[in-house]
This record gives C-alpha cells, structure tokens and sequence, in this order.
C-alpha cells in the first residue's frame, strides 16, 4: 500500500463487468480540461463506498474518488493503456498540470470520501458556509477526528438544492436545513467546526476557478453514516453471495483420477461475516476465473463447471495481510480439479450455503475462446 | 430467460428524455442495474447511427437459448427512458402490496401493479424479492427492512398480509435462485406522498443544475439570414424539463447560443468553453407554439437575433441555448468536441462488445 501511487479524481466512465473505468485526475491545472484517465482493478482490488465494501457498479457517475494504484503487472494482457512510466511528471501542457495521467493505473484501492475519513479517521469540520437560493459555498477543514489540526488548509465547496443532508434516518433538503434555522436563507453562518462526513463530486465551476469540488452529501451524526454503510454492506454482501468469493491460488496438489487440494487465500475488503461462511466441513464449488473477475466457463451458470468438494481447513495467517487479502487460507479439496485452477490464478468459490444463481450475460465468459472476452483490450477508451 | 440476453445496444434521440424518480434527468444520473420502461424507434440515419443497426424485424426473432422473442428489437433509438416510479406517475399506476415474506431481512413480497384511483382486483400479482438493501422511505425517513420489522410493520420471519398498501417501488434486477426465468428486486419502496416528493424535488435540482451548465438543447426549425452575419434563429426547446428552466427564455433577455451534435455535444473548437464559439444575441420572442407539443418537444419557440452566426445553426440541426443569467461555465473534455473529428462527432458502435 505505501509503494503504491496516489491520486484523486472524478469518476467518469465504468465498464463494470470488467472492472475498468475512467477517473478525471485532479493535478495542479484547470480540472474540466483533464482528460478521462482509464484505469482497471486489479484482481484483488478493493473498492469502497460510504464506508462500506462496494463493486464499481454501486458508485455514481462524478463521485470523486482516492486512488491507490500501481503500474500494470502484465503490460501484455492489460485492459486499459500501457502509459509512458515518466508520464505521471510530464506536464500535460494547456494549464492541466503534470499528473494528470499517471502511468499507475492498475488500482488496489479506490475509495469515496467518506470510507477515506473513516479510514484515516479524519473528518470535515465546516467553517463557514455562504447561501443564495439554496445554493452556494461551504468552507471546511479536513482534520484528524481526535485532536484536530488548526494548521489544516482550508477548502471551498459548492452546495447546492440538490445536496442531500443526512441526520440519523432522516434525508432533509437544503431547503428544510433553511426552514428550521440552521442555516439563513441569505448570506453567511460561521458554523464553530461543525464536525460531518461529505460526499463530494464534481460540477463545472464558474468564474475561471481552476478545481473546485462539490457537496452532494453531508452526514451529520455517526447514525447517519452508518445507516448508509449498513446499506453498502447488505448490498455488497448481497452482490458476494451471487457472484461467489474472488480468490488467489497459492498451491495445488494432484492425487489420483482428477483429485486435488487447492490452497487459496480469500481475497480482502469484505464484511466479515461473509468469511465466517467459510468452515471446515462445508460443502463448497471452486471456478476459475479470469482477472477481470469474470467467471468463465459459460451460459449455464458456474455451477455447472464448478469443481466440486469440501473446505478442509481454514488458516487465519498470523499479523496483518497485506491490503488486498483477507488473510484467511482455504483448503479445498474436490475430486476433480478442473482447468483454471492452478497457482497464482485467481477462482471464485462458494460455500453450498450461499444460493446458487446463474449470473448475467456480460458477467461471464462463454467457452473462454474469445481472447477478447477473457482480456479485454484498452481500445473502448476514446483519444482525446 | 432474463440473465442471458445480451445488454442490448441503445441511443437517446437528441430530444429523447430521460425521468428517474418522477423527475427530469440524465442517463448519468441512473444507477446501473435500474429496470427502466423504453420508448424507441428505428435509427432515423443508419449511416451515423451510434448503435449497431439491426435488421427491422429483429424484435420479432427468437433469440434461441430459451430467451425468447423481443430481446434485440431494432428500435434501439430511445424518446423515453423512465424509472419504474416514473412510469407509475406518467400513467397514474400505484404499487398495491399484498404480501411478505421475510426471513433474516430478506425475502418476496406479492405486490400488484393498479391505477391510482382504480383499484383493480384483477390486477395480476407479481412476486419480487428484496433484501437487507432495500430502502423504504416514509416522509423524510429514510429505513432499512430491519426498521419495518423493529417497526412490526413486516414481521421478523414468516408471512403477513400487507392489504393492498399503496407504495411506488424502485425496481433493479438481482440473479435468481430457483431456476426463476425473470424476476426482479426491489430497491426502493416509497411508502408516502412526502418521501415521493422529496425524492422527485432531489432529482430536478440535480436536473436544473444540469441544463444551466450544459443549456438548454433546441431544435433549429428555421434561419433568416440578414448582412454580415447577421441573422434571426427560430429554434423549438426540447421537452421534458423543469418547468422554471422554460420560463427563463422571455423576449428581451440577452442569450448565447451554440451548435452541438446529436449526442448534444458542445463543438467548442478549442478548449475555451462553449461560450467563446457560441453566437451572442437577443431572444426577441417567445412563441408557446403548441398547447400539445409532440413528446421531445416542449412546444416553446423563441426566436433568437445575433450579429454573428455561427456554422452549425442550420435548420433541422440542433443547437444549445443559454439566457445570460445562467452560469458560464467549462463543460468536462468528454462533453465537447475539440476539433470536430468525425469520430468525436459521430460515435461508432465499435465500443459494444458482441457477445
């Protein structure tokens, strides 16, 4: 995760099904003019939204995003362009800046604002806010959430009568934050640091201002925040159990007339209790799949190619894993491997308690031998 | 079989419209996985169609693999595209739930589709099923499932009747166990007037910010040129917005006014902003053509006057417009055309993959 190389920027573009997108880099210059810049997950990539585990389906178009990502592992087979390794310091010349499209752009992490807070344990503190028409500026601190920071910079948000305001279970208007006199109708309010969570985004700014972000989502309490990843949570831990838990083969071993145990370390990121379904003695199906996460083996459902067996053991290795795996080892046994299945490829498996459904069409690969569909080329992205 | 059609190649016609929530939108605003109602028509030009064009009686084939007929219709060119709320309210349908089904906050509600004011007892039920995600919204309470059941609205485990309570549903689609053919999921439930209007009131600010950054799109209808470069510009302005972004175009306000494509891309010629091509002038009339405007079309005319018109403005093209008091602002570079490739101008359908 240090090693890895760091940006922020909008989400432009997602093709879900092979987890790749386009995110407008933030760099020193005029943000409108940045080109979307396509990135891909990589296999073991987690995302993360309001806090919670995500797939890059359940993040809006404009939410701005944090980065962590690294050079493509296998430039051959990559999803997205091969970039020049200097191009993350080359100035992208019509005031953009440098920065702007690095060439690490297989993501580990990609996170919203509020699950980086959280993760970091900052939190916004609103200063002062300036409304017209329900609309206008927030000035804010990103801050250590215990202890502060009186030193921290100081930024401008626009808001408008679209920004949600999220208090416990209620959803309330700018309008109705007016109505009850927390905020004036006109003019400014210091607000004494008033401690939130924001989501942001990106709007076209007026008046020549080179970047400035965009309000849509303010939670005010702790209980707002967690309704809304309580929320993620369910729809990702729904979205696991049909799709099946991605997986990294360590090893294999061969016995006689197709047996064999795979040991596989569960891939990280995901709410615990989809782990505890995986114990010893249960009943289990391994598929293999390919890195975009896609299950292969066609039209009727992983389950019919699945290798089939029993979960052996489950090691929970000792210390912190590295971010990307869960840390938690299976060992699987079925009594006929099948192909996919080896070192270093990524499987996706499923406890025989989680329910058997066949995923749709573009979630899967047919009979593996369409080269495109198993390594999709960078060539859906436009050039600018 | 619903999970193994193909995702089904589509495009907005320039004046089509797009609602989610009850309210205008656009397609970025839709999350994936939305079942969405569809209003199409064949490509109007082949030629430069943005989408595989297919055979006109497509729609009539069986798509084999038990999918069925009606899958990859040829009629890929969109005027309406509208949530399941939305549709509900154009046609004055409400949501009667009449059972639940719940185990460990998921489970099946039976639930018949109804107009409104007209209950209609042989309304045929549909099963769906929704999970812990689901979101119910009651005036400006947004619940989780586990509040109905804290609630002892819905039971913890088992069956209750829910007596024809009438609700809007958000609809998505989820995988499905049992070998189900089509089944879809429920995202949201609306379960009052006020949470319906506070959800619909969100999307059209979000719609109105939009437009005031992106103008207002227009269909030329006719141009009367006068001396150097001079002329007057009588343009129709697309339906289907906020009813406050219309009454913004009044005569005497000054107005810029810019050629974009049928994607309703700006064409900036450079990188300055939509502003700085646009032609300047004055809206000297606004005409309420048409009390029954042809949906796309909001039956307003204005007529426009610059001393500089701009190439592009031809009738039957299509244009943007902006009264002076919206914001002039940069639009993203995805949302314009630099240099008028004809790539840029004229999408291809290279990027849908062929399954």
């Amino acid at each position: 995760m240090d090693k890895a190389h760091t940006y922020r920027g909008e989400l432009v573009f997602v093709d879900h099904a092979n987890r790749r997108g386009s995110i407008r880099v933030q760099g020193s210059g005029m943000f409108f003019r940045n080109d979307p810049h396509p990135f891909a997950m990589l296999p073991y990539g987690i995302v993360r939204y309001h806090g919670a585990p995500a797939d890059l389906r359940d993040i809006p178009l404009g939410t701005v995003l944090h980065v962590h990502a690294f050079l493509p592992p296998d430039p051959k087979t990559s999803a997205v362009p091969v970039l020049a390794l200097d191009n993350g310091k080359k100035d992208a010349n019509h005031n953009r800046g440098a920065g702007i499209f690095p060439p690490e752009n297989h993501v580990l992490l990609l996170e919203d604002e509020p699950s980086h807070c959280q993760r970091l344990g900052l939190t916004w503190k609103l200063k002062e806010i300036e409304i017209k028409g329900y609309a206008g500026m927030i000035l804010a601190t990103c801050e250590p959430k215990q202890g502060g920071n009186a030193k921290a910079t100081e930024e401008k948000l626009t808001f408008d009568a679209a920004t949600r305001v999220w208090r416990g279970r209620e959803s309330l208007s700018i309008e109705e934050l007016v109505t009850e006199g927390a905020w004036p109708k006109d003019g400014k309010k210091v607000l004494n640091g008033e401690s939130v969570l924001l989501g942001i985004t990106w709007r076209p700014t007026p008046d020549g201002i080179f970047t400035r972000f965009h309000v849509s989502d303010i939670w005010i309490d702790d209980n707002a925040m967690q309704r809304a990843a309580i929320n993620q949570t369910e729809t990702h831990k729904a979205f696991i159990h049909s799709r099946w838990m991605p997986a990294w083969i360590d090893a294999v071993e061969y016995g006689k007339f197709g047996r064999a145990t795979v040991t596989a370390t569960l891939f990280g990121g995901m709410d615990p209790s989809l782990y505890a379904d995986f114990t010893k003695g249960t009943s289990a199906m391994m598929n293999a799949v390919e890195n975009t996460l896609k299950h292969t083996h066609g039209a009727y459902g992983p389950a019919h190619m699945a290798a089939r067996g029993t979960i052996l053991e489950v090691i929970k290795a000792p210390g912190n894993a590295p971010l990307g795996s869960s840390g938690i080892q299976v060992r699987f046994v079925t009594d006929l491997i099948i192909e996919g299945i080896r070192p270093t490829r990524v499987v996706r498996i499923r406890p025989s308690t989680w329910p058997q459904v066949q995923v749709p069409r573009e979630e899967y690969l047919q009979d593996g031998a369409n080269m495109d569909e198993r390594f999709p080329t960078p060539a859906i992205f436009p050039k600018y | 079989m619903f999970r193994r059609n193909d995702p089904h190649p589509f495009a907005m016609l320039p004046y089509g419209i797009v609602r989610y929530h009850g309210a205008p939108a656009d397609l970025r605003d839709i999350p994936l996985g939305t079942v969405l109602h569809v209003r199409a028509f064949l490509p109007p030009d082949p030629k430069t169609s943005a989408v595989p064009v297919l055979p006109v009686n497509n729609k009539d084939k069986d798509a084999n693999h038990n999918r069925g007929a009606g899958i990859f219709p040829a009629e890929n060119h969109v005027l309406l595209l509208e949530d399941e709320i939305s549709r509900c309210q154009r046609e004055g349908l409400t949501w009667r739930l009449k059972e639940v089904e719940v185990k460990n906050r998921e489970g099946m509600l039976i639930a018949s589709c109804e107009a409104k004011h007209r209950p209609n007892n042989k309304a045929e039920d549909e099963t769906f099923t929704f999970d812990a995600a689901t979101r119910v919204w009651r005036g400006r309470e947004c619940l989780l499932v586990q509040h109905l059941i804290n609630g002892e609205a819905w039971p913890a485990q088992g069956k209750k009747s829910l007596h024809g309570q009438a609700v809007m549903l958000g609809i998505t689609w989820r995988p499905t166990p049992g070998g189900v053919f089509t089944r879809f999921h429920i995202s949201d439930i609306w379960l009052d007037d006020v949470a319906i209007q506070n959800t619909a009131l969100r999307q059209t600010e979000t719609h109105r910010a939009f437009i005031r950054s992106r103008w207002m799109p227009a269909w030329v209808d006719a141009v009367e040129y006068g001396k150097f470069g001079r002329a007057t510009v009588t343009a129709t302005l697309f339906g289907g917005m906020d009813a406050t972004l219309y009454a913004e175009f009044r005569k005497g306000v000054p107005a810029v006014m810019n050629s974009v494509e049928n994607t309703l891309k700006h064409i900036e010629g450079g990188s300055a902003g939509p502003t700085q091509m646009a032609a300047r002038g004055t809206i000297h009339e606004v005409i309420q053509a048409s009390k029954n405007a042809p949906f796309g079309s909001s039956g307003i005319q204005i007529r426009f006057e610059t001393d500089l018109i701009t190439e592009g403005m031809r009738p039957t093209r299509i244009v943007r417009v902006r009264p002076a008091s919206w914001p002039d602002v940069h639009l993203p570079r995805e949302e314009y055309i630099n240099q008028g490739s004809i790539e840029e101008r004229f999408p291809t359908p290279d990027i849908f993959p062929k399954y």
